[in-house]
């Protein structure tokens, strides 16, 4: 409100606080190359668990089918199921939990609406068009041009489907997308340049086909619909951190028309973020780079530690995560109960808590062994905490050195 | 926007231009102090939890489980959002009051109900027997009531709970109450359906910090319902927000352990409040209907010769400078509520004095 005179004169109702808006916007340009207008494109919610659901009910009509990679967060899946949606999951490949894409092909269907990203299978795609693009710069004419053109066809194929969905952009990989956008206009480029100078095989009908794809990405690109859904109260986008996850400040980025509709059911759902944190949000994501940069160190000491303490007891990891406060290791090979089993011993003998790994996959587990092999242990506790842990479990190993419960 | 061009008095808010107590906000910043920062337990904080059962037992006589039977959530907008998601299935029949708060509507669409809507009238907003009577079947599903009622100040009477008890008794439905504003009851009792004989099992509570404390951006609230019950509601909430503000929590529940005084205190300033905007209101010309509680009143513009509610309140706030509510927008039948404005009281007394000023200087039949 504003106090004119002692007279209180009237402001719009506004449930957010603008400066958010306005320090989101300036993140993307700088750290993304993304220009949004804090005017129309950001919603403020209780947490991104709200920002979430607000989308997702914003987007999702009766029968839509979602494409969700397998390991994933469990509460996608209700949030789809209660908008009426139809949530579909493509499995990802352990141990490193890498993208098949012909896995993802099959899993697009005439019902097929979104899809909620993350890091992995965007690196993927990436990925395949970096290595496309290495061929198509390298290209010389004696070789056969045919499996090249098969790729870029698949590729932009897969992309322009990914495109045409609602993409629900987790965790910081924004920026994964920006150079999937990027990589594309590389691609279409080169393609261009090889049919200008001759390079063209038997197929050509085929291939100029393939460059309407082209064409046709580019352009869907403008209109696409992405969602970029951030949970981090303090501003910091490329990891998942909780400091203050308990103010329950979260947002989401869309573009105006689409935002416009996840402003309104949020409005419906808790009608504002709690004010005075919103404030406080303010000023945390005017924090200087250097408050950032240490956070980022210090996670990434706790981070090592735990994946060094967890591999000396047995447990299998096969990469240090890269992101988020988890690791999600595979229980050690002498283990042969399950994840659940695995779990209740530690909590009784070492008295230190994981959560077992099944809750996380969906997908068909006929083919998939592996549900019941997988622990998440959390490393966003205390120095002391962690230490504790540590030695409890190093209390029950093996005279091989192994954890033994 | 239209208010802010014409630097308008604005009584069309629904929410107060006053902080709330020191106390409590004192008690949060303690709780950030104390670093209760991280995500409290999904359905609340056990002390809060506590607090509510408490207050619940003080105001009702009803004993309930805090750790099973109270539910916290971002404030009564989202324990109405999960409880609609939680509880009511596609096709399921609900039944409304309009007037009646935006949200009701909107969360009923997502949980894919069909709505019924009875209409209070004026001038006292009675509920009609005989359609109500009609309007209740084996076929329904839920009642939504909303005591003290917003925008009309209405309070259920005894009578008027009682009859729709027995109904819902009868066809086996259950009942959602909206009872946020249950402490500025003025002219009547407050009366929680819960309390009534045979109800609790099949009755919804749900409530709120803001209103009663004067912070309505800290986004507080909670439901209180029988196990069977809450577990739809806890579902719901779970996907909805997970957790609630957990500072604001442990300043909460330091509010509801406020002794009656604060009650007392809060009654007599919106009733000085009241007090000021009604007789101005009745000065100036227009019809007040009776409101016995929450911090709203509507009146009956059509003296002033202005087509609808919305033509009103555009005259109002370019020709006299004062905030109105058109109250069109509460009911599902917009035409329902064309001579009806919704004005609040829960402002300072001098913004209410020169509203009610601006209003007898300017405000002319036309």
């Amino acid at each position: 409100m504003i106090v004119e005179g002692g007279w209180m004169t009237a402001v719009p109702d506004e449930r957010h606080v603008q400066g958010i808006c306005d320090l989101l916007a300036a993140t993307m340009r700088q750290n993304y190359g993304l220009e949004i207008n804090p005017l129309t494109d950001v919603v403020i919610c209780c947490g991104q668990s709200e920002a979430f659901a607000a989308a997702i009910f914003a987007t999702i009509n009766q029968g839509d089918e979602v494409l969700l990679f397998d390991p994933a967060y469990e509460t996608y899946e209700s949030c789809i199921t209660l908008a009426g949606g139809v949530p579909v999951y493509v499995p990802l490949d352990p141990p490193c939990w890498t993208l098949n894409v012909d896995k993802l092909m099959k899993s697009f269907t005439t019902r097929t609406k979104a899809v909620v990203l993350n890091r992995f299978v965007q690196k993927k795609l990436i990925d395949i068009g970096s290595v496309l693009t290495i061929q198509l710069e390298k290209f010389s004419v004696r070789k056969n041009f045919r499996p090249l053109l098969e790729l870029a066809v698949k590729w932009t194929a897969l992309l322009l489907q990914m495109n045409s969905l609602v993409t629900f952009n987790i965790l910081g990989s924004l920026q994964y997308f920006v150079k999937a956008l990027i990589l594309q206009k590389t691609v279409y480029s080169l393609l261009v340049e090889h049919v200008s100078t001759g390079h063209h095989c038997d197929d050509f009908e085929k291939f100029a086909g393939s460059l309407q794809y082209f064409v046709k990405a580019l352009i869907l690109q403008k209109t696409v619909y992405s969602l970029l859904v951030e949970h981090v109260s303090t501003g910091h986008h490329c990891d998942d951190f909780e400091k203050f996850a308990g103010w329950r400040i979260g947002w989401a980025c869309a573009p105006a028309i689409v935002a416009s509709a996840i402003r309104n059911i949020h409005i419906k759902i808790t009608d504002s973020a709690p004010a005075p944190f919103q404030e406080a949000a303010v000023t945390a994501l005017q924090s200087p780079p250097a408050y950032f940069k240490s956070l980022k160190a210090d996670y990434e000491a706790r981070r090592d530690y735990v994946v060094q303490m967890l591999s000396s007891l047995g447990l299998q990891i096969w990469f240090k995560p890269q992101g988020s406060v988890f690791v999600f290791a595979e229980l050690p090979e002498n283990w042969l109960l399950s994840d659940i089993e695995f779990v209740k011993e530690l909590i009784e003998k070492a008295g230190v808590a994981a959560v077992p790994g099944c809750g996380f996959f969906h997908a068909d587990p006929n083919d998939q062994e592996y549900h019941n092999r997988y622990v998440r242990f959390a490393f966003c506790k205390s120095d002391a905490t962690l230490n504790a842990a540590a030695q409890k479990m190093r209390g029950l190993v093996n005279s091989s050195g192994y954890l033994d419960l | 926007m239209l208010a802010i061009k014409h630097g308008a008095i604005n009584l069309g808010q629904g929410f107060p231009n006053f902080d709330g107590p020191d106390f409590v906000k004192e008690a949060a910043i303690q709780a950030i102090r104390e670093g209760k920062n991280q995500y409290a337990r999904g359905y609340g904080i056990p002390d809060f939890n506590s607090a509510i059962a408490a207050r619940f037992r003080k105001d009702t006589g009803l004993e309930v489980d805090p750790e099973k039977e109270v539910t916290v959530t971002s404030g009564c907008t989202e324990a109405i959002a999960a409880t609609m998601l939680g509880l009511i299935n596609p096709g399921d029949e609900v039944i409304l009051f309009a007037p009646f708060y935006d949200s009701y509507e909107a969360t009923l669409s997502m949980a894919g109900a069909k709505i019924k809507c009875i209409t209070l009238r004026p001038p006292d907003f009675s509920v009609p027997v005989n359609e109500l009577k009609s309007a209740i079947s084996k076929n329904t599903r839920a009642v939504l009531i909303n005591t003290p009622h917003n925008p009309t100040g209405k309070m259920f009477t005894r009578e008027e709970l009682e009859l729709i008890a027995t109904l819902c008794i009868e066809n086996d439905v259950l009942v959602f109450t909206d009872e946020v504003y249950d402490k500025l009851a003025f002219e009547a009792e407050h009366i929680s359906m819960a309390s009534l004989p045979g109800m609790y099992e099949r009755t919804v509570t749900m409530n709120s910090l803001g209103k009663t404390f004067s912070l309505t951006g800290w986004k507080i609230g909670w439901a209180i319902a029988p196990e069977h019950l809450t577990w739809g509601v806890r579902q719901a909430h779970s996907f909805l927000t997970f957790a609630t503000s957990t500072p604001m929590q442990w300043a909460a529940a330091t509010a509801l352990r406020a002794p009656d005084s604060y009650y007392e205190e809060l009654k007599r300033d919106y009733m000085a409040k009241k007090a000021i905007l009604v007789e101005g209101l009745k000065a100036v010309g227009f019809v007040v209907h009776p409101s016995s509680g929450t911090y709203f009143v509507v009146v009956d513009h059509t003296p002033f010769g202005l087509e609808n509610d919305v033509a009103f309140c555009e005259y109002l706030i370019q020709e006299v400078g004062v905030v109105a509510i058109p109250t069109s927008v509460f009911y599902l039948n917009p035409e329902e509520g064309k001579n009806l404005v919704r004005f609040t009281f829960c402002k300072d007394e001098d913004t209410l004095k020169a509203a009610v000023q601006r209003m007898k200087q300017r405000l002319r039949k036309i």
